[in-house]
This record gives structure tokens, sequence and C-alpha cells, in this order.
């Protein structure tokens, strides 16, 4: 029951390839925008392509903002869906989709018998009035397989939700067409380095050493779990840097450039990707708020992170007043650097009267 | 034979190898590859002003007491002088600061949340980079350290663990480093900003020739890196030049 969580793009208009053979040039550049967002995107067939969804979703904080920012990322019409198996997430996509994990069997129900593209096994069984995959699923799995064969029992398990793979689903010469597409030799790999792209003239024996043992940390906890870091423009702290999976091409590094409204270094050791609720209150105990005009009501005087114990506050600067996405949602925030008692020196954020911990300095 | 062995047990008995036989057990290390450096403003901490390759050093300091920003600084001058080096259990580490603090962004990798498997990873990682900084979730398990601090003297990869007290990490470091005292520059009631922060860093441990050093650090200094703190001195004279470049 364990398949793996897929994203699926599809792109309507490149399913089939026409007389002058674009559509796949038009699909490398699907291919090459939604590797923009995730390295492991691997191509299923024309017009169809799968990544990995938990990793993805954990970095940009969720499936839905991952759907989102692929359907950006990608310039084709293209529809994306998530659910478990690549099946159902071939489905989820045609549908745009999220289908929730575990949800696969519920999904999969009252899809015709017909989307298995077996189209024999599909006009047998509509004759028997099994029409859906749910009341195919519904029959017993010793049944299918005596009376109609082991791909038939196949089927069934990906009726089931037991299995994502399907004979037929994968176009096994998709790489080869891509990069004929692509002006490649079709017939050299395209294997990923086993290097960080971009980073050296060629790999050192101490690199090759390097990226080999942070393949086995990949493939211990995930390829999520190696994290190169990289610097760039922005006000907050969280905008100004991130971590981006190892060997991926947006790993990449760029030049550390200033940007104006930045807070001077030195800079917070941990930005914090959730940030934590805090209270502040003044001498009399009343919550701090900053002002339209960003001025602050009262002295911070104690402050409570996440509900956590009153710590005094010793030392403060801010606000710092920040008015963001100006575009599009009007946010005013004002930033503040608090030092408790215990020495500790944290980040605070200020948005509608709320407070959060945004970065600390250890 | 037994007459043999109770000679081989006194004390002195190991100083009494053949001259040359440790360079001729191991030919392709030479001496200079067995140590990396430390930047200048930790250099008084350490036994020739170098940090060991194989051995394991201990940064112990509460949450926001600055061992965060001493552990990373140890990475950063053999950072620039080209060595990879990997964070294991540092969670949301702030890459502007790890810019700051002269580490080359290109040749580090965080594994910020490897859960229970952090042990595996510091050891997956150890025969493949210069340094591994882990943190623990919590006191370490004595077979897990002893079993890190061993293939770190194996793979001569310099360990740096970080931990909340030094009693965390059960097998002790060579070096055991500890931040405390500390104290925010820049900052008052309402005014300046977080400028830098003055520490007083102490070392002992089984390397540390029995005699603890302590010394008075920026922890980090106004430019983001780290540099020796003089005696009270008013809060802008952080060491310009002294710490590393804010790349």
């Amino acid at each position: 029951m364990d398949m793996e969580r897929l994203v699926v793009v599809w792109c309507p208009g490149l399913q089939e390839e026409g007389p002058r053979g674009e559509e796949a040039r038009r699909f490398v550049q699907v291919v090459a925008g939604a590797g923009a967002l995730c390295p492991w995107v691997h191509p299923v067939r024309l017009g169809v392509c799968a990544l990995p969804a938990r990793g993805p979703a954990r970095f940009f904080g969720g499936e839905e903002v991952v759907v989102q920012r692929l359907v950006e990322a990608v310039e084709e019409d293209a529809l994306v869906g998530v659910a478990d198996g690549l099946f159902a997430a071939v489905l989820a996509a045609r549908s745009q989709l999220i289908v929730p994990p575990g949800g696969t069997v519920e999904f999969l129900a009252p899809w015709s018998v017909a989307t298995l593209a077996r189209p024999e096994l599909a006009v047998t069984l509509q004759r028997l009035g099994i029409t859906t995959l749910g009341r195919f699923a519904d029959l017993p799995r010793a049944h299918v397989s005596d009376r109609f064969g082991a791909d038939a029992a196949a089927c069934h398990q990906v009726a089931r939700g037991e299995s994502g793979e399907l004979a037929g689903l994968r176009d096994r010469a998709i790489e080869r067409r891509l990069r004929v597409a692509r002006g490649e030799d079709p017939d050299v790999g395209t294997e990923p380095p086993p290097y960080q792209p971009g980073f050296f003239g060629g790999a050192s024996a101490a690199d090759t050493r390097a990226a080999l043992s942070f393949a086995r940390v990949q493939e211990r906890l995930g390829v999520d779990a190696v994290l190169i870091g990289r610097v760039q423009g922005g006000r907050d702290p969280a905008d100004q840097s991130t971590l981006v999976p190892w060997g991926s091409p947006a790993a990449a590094i760029d030049a550390v450039a200033p940007w104006p409204g930045r807070l001077p270094p030195p800079s917070p050791t941990h930005v914090l990707r959730v940030p934590l609720r805090v209270e502040v209150v003044d001498a009399a105990g009343v919550a701090c708020a900053v002002s339209g005009r960003g001025l602050l009501n009262g002295e911070p005087s104690r402050l409570s992170v996440d509900g956590g114990p009153w710590e005094p506050i010793v030392a403060w600067a801010g606000p710092w007043t920040v008015t963001e996405r100006w575009w599009s949602v009007r946010r005013r925030r004002a930033r503040f650097q608090v030092v408790t008692a215990d020495g500790a020196a944290r980040l605070l954020c200020t948005e509608r009267a709320q407070w959060w911990v945004e970065a600390l300095y250890d | 034979m037994f007459a043999f062995r109770s000679d081989a047990e006194s004390p002195q008995r190991p100083r009494e190898l053949p001259v040359g036989l440790a360079a001729r057990v191991r030919p392709t290390t030479p001496v200079a590859g067995r140590t990396m450096p430390v930047p200048p403003a930790l250099r008084p901490l350490f036994p020739d002003g170098v940090l060991r390759r194989g051995t394991t050093t201990t940064v112990a300091g509460l949450p926001g007491q600055g061992a965060t920003t001493l552990a990373l600084a140890l990475l950063s001058a053999a950072s620039q002088s080209g060595s990879w080096s990997a964070a294991v259990g540092l969670p949301d580490p702030g890459v502007v600061a790890v810019a700051e603090l002269g580490i080359d962004l290109r040749r580090v990798v965080f594994v910020p949340h490897p859960g229970s498997g952090w042990g595996e990873a510091a050891g997956d990682l150890l025969p493949g980079v210069d340094m591994v900084l882990v943190r623990p979730p919590g006191r370490a398990r004595q077979t897990v350290a002893r079993h890190l601090s061993a293939r770190a003297r194996e793979r001569q990869t310099a360990l740096v663990v970080l931990v909340d007290h030094v009693n965390d990490w059960p097998e002790g470091g060579d070096l055991a480093l500890s931040v405390g005292a500390i104290e925010w520059e820049g900052v008052g009631r309402g005014h300046g900003y977080l400028q830098g922060r003055r520490a007083q860093v102490r070392v002992s441990g089984r390397r540390s020739a029995g005699r603890p050093v302590e010394c008075s650090l920026w922890l980090p200094a106004a430019s983001g890196g780290i540099a020796t703190a003089e005696e009270k001195e008013g809060p802008g004279s952080p060491g310009p030049g002294s710490g590393p470049e804010a790349a």
C-alpha cells in the first residue's frame, strides 16, 4: 500500500506528436520549467511528467503551493494534480485535484474502466456490467487473475489502490525522444552528474567523495534532506536566503549581493521556517502593538514564546516597518530585535497585532 | 613471555616505537594534511592554533548563548581553503549568518531535520567531507557518540558536536569549548541594533594539554564574522579586519 505520492503535470495540448514534431520541443520546455522548481521531474510520456510530492510540499509549504507554483512555472496549458501512485496522480492531474493520502481507492472508484487503456478488457468488463474502477476493484482478486490473466490482475491491483504502476503508463522511449528534441545525442545517457553542476571546473577527488556521501544521506533520509544554502536579495531573513536540495539545478549559487532594506549584520543563525507565536507586553501587562504610523504604544517589558514562561526584556530595538507586496496584498509589518534576561536575542515581527518570533541569534 | 608482557604495560613503553614507524604505517597522510586552519580569533583556543583532523570538539552553550555561532565559525577558515563540511541537525540554519561567518556556501551542506537518523546521517557524511558539525537532538547515546568519534578518527575528519551541556556528549571531546557570560552590544531600550555579542569562551579537554584557556570573543562581531574582543570597549569597535569577510 505504500505508493509514492506524486505530483503530475498533464499538458492537454501535448499528448500526441503532431506532424511538425514541435510538441516534443514544447514538452522539453515544460519539463525544464517544472525542473526549475524541483530537480526530480521525470517525464512519463509525451505531455505528462511527474515529480515526488513529499519533498517539494515540505519545502514550499504544502501541496497546494507546489501545484500553484508548477502552474506558474510551466508556460504551456498544464493541469496539475497530486495523488498516491502514478496512475491515480495522472487522473488527478486531468481533473486538477489533490487527492488526500490514502484516498486513492475512493478517488478511482467512479472512473471508467476505459481509463486503464486496455480496450479489450474494458469491453468485456462493460458487458458484464462492470463499468467503473470501483466495481472492478470489488471483484475477488483470485477470480480476476483466473479469468482475465496476469495483465488484468495488475489492472485490478491498480483499481484497488495497491499499485500505481501499470504497463504502458510510462513511455520507455520518452527520455530518448526528449534528447532528440533538445538536439542532443540520443544515445548518451542524461543521468545527472554526481556532483553539483556548475560548481567546479571538474570534480576533484574530494568533490566526488563528498558527493557520494551526500547521496548516501539522501538515500537514507530522502532527496530533500540534504540542502545547500544560497543567498539572494530580500528584506526578510526568510527571503534573503533559501535552502535548496543538494544536486538540484536551483542550487547553483548566486553571488551574495547587497540589497535595500535588510537589517545590518550580524544576521540570525536560525531562521524559523514556521514562525513561533509570541506575546509581548509592557510593564503594566498590556499587549504591545505598533500603530499605523509605525509607533509603539508602550515599552516592551516581557515576552512569552508559544505560551511559555514570561521572560523579562532587557534590550530591544525597532520598530523597522516593512510595507511589502504592495502590488497584491498590502502587508504592513514591523520588526524588532529583542534581548531577554538570559542573553538570548530574537528577531520578532508583528503584523495585525500578532507577534511572531522569526529568527534566533544563537 | 609473561615477563615480556608486563614490561610492555609500563606507560613509557609506547613511546619507544621505532622512529618513523607512524609515517610508514600511514604513508599517504602528510603531517600538514592532518590539520585544518581555524579563524585567527580562535587560534589561542587550539593547541598549535589548528584543528586536528580525526578529533572530536564539543561546543557547549544553552540556546541563545552563541554556541551555534562558535561552532559554525570553527568551520569557516577551512571552508575558505576549499574543505567540504556538513551540518547535521542544525534546525533552520540562517544561511546569511553562515555566509557572514565566512563559510563558503558552495562547500557546505545542511541536513537540518534528520530526526532520529542524525547519527546515521553524520556517520554517512564523515567519510565524505572534511568537517562534520552535528547537533544531537538531546543527550546522545554513548554507543552513538563512541561510534561517531571513532569513525571521525578513522576517516580523519574533524567532528564538531554542538550541545547544550558538555555532558550531553557522553564520550567527551578531545577539546571541549563552552560559551558563557554573553552580552549584546549596540542595542538599548528602543534604539540601536544588535551589533555584536561579547562572549567568554573556555576550552578544556583531553587535548588541551591540561590547561584550561579562556578568551573573550566577539561572537559575532559587527561584520557578522568573529573577532577577538579587547577588554570592555565601545560597541562600535569589534575588530573589522580580524573577522572573516562577510563575502
